[in-house]
């Protein structure tokens, strides 16, 4: 995990923007792009949709990836990850 | 790799769509999906009725509300969820004989183009009990 500051200050190797969609749209976003990642390269999700706070981070333990953070912004959040 | 069976027994766009939610969470985690479509279920694969299937199973009441808040919310029709899984993960969806007949259709082609086959009972309960997840919906 990495503090608030370092995330706002991490620029992703792959900006994955699933904002206006619902659950489960901002996951399926992110299984469709983590494919156009490489390893140890770093992933946002844009989302709007609040339940995936907390999906991405339990899809990434499942996976095998590492969760990095969440920064909410005005309206959304972005969750960041490393792809292992 | 994990493998979650769905025994889809409804035809009402309440439950089709939770299917459909469904399938999409187990295919961003790389399961493989078994879908057997049981007596109501088979109804709204016809290909006649997929897109004009609105009942609720659940408070049919409040349909105007739920079918509204689909759209307010963008959701995808509970058949599009099913082509996308389809595009991401291994998944079979396989139409109950019986239902099949019940409703009018003896063939694959009877149904819409998702559909793989048409199978007997034994062979849900054979892939349920040795699924990693079965839901009956």
């Amino acid at each position: 995990m990495l503090s608030d500051d370092a995330l706002k200050n991490l620029t992703a190797d792959k900006v994955v923007d699933a904002r206006g969609t619902a659950c489960p749209g901002p996951l399926l976003a992110a299984k469709q792009k983590i494919a156009e990642v490489g390893p140890d390269q770093v992933m946002e999700v844009q989302s709007t949709d609040v339940g995936t706070k907390r999906d991405i981070p339990k899809w990434c333990n499942k996976m095998g990836h590492e969760y990095l953070g969440t920064v909410e912004e005005s309206g959304y959040f972005r969750i960041f990850l490393k792809k292992k | 790799m994990a493998k979650m069976v769905i025994g889809l027994f409804s035809g009402s766009i309440d439950r089709l769509t939770a299917a459909g939610v469904v399938s999409s969470g187990a295919a961003a985690l790389d399961m493989d999906i078994e879908i057997y479509v049981l007596l109501m279920g088979a109804r709204a694969f016809k290909k006649e009725n997929a897109a004009t299937i609105d009942e609720l199973s659940e408070t049919p009441h409040l349909k105007n509300q739920f079918l509204a808040g689909l759209e307010k919310n963008q959701v995808k029709k509970w058949y599009q969820f099913l082509k996308d899984v389809k595009e991401l993960t291994n998944v079979k969806i396989l139409i109950c004989g019986l239902a099949g007949k019940i409703w009018g259709g003896e063939k694959t082609d009877d149904f819409i183009d998702l559909v793989d086959d048409i199978c007997g009972v034994g062979e849900y309960v054979d892939s349920a009990a040795s699924a990693d997840l079965h839901l009956f919906i």
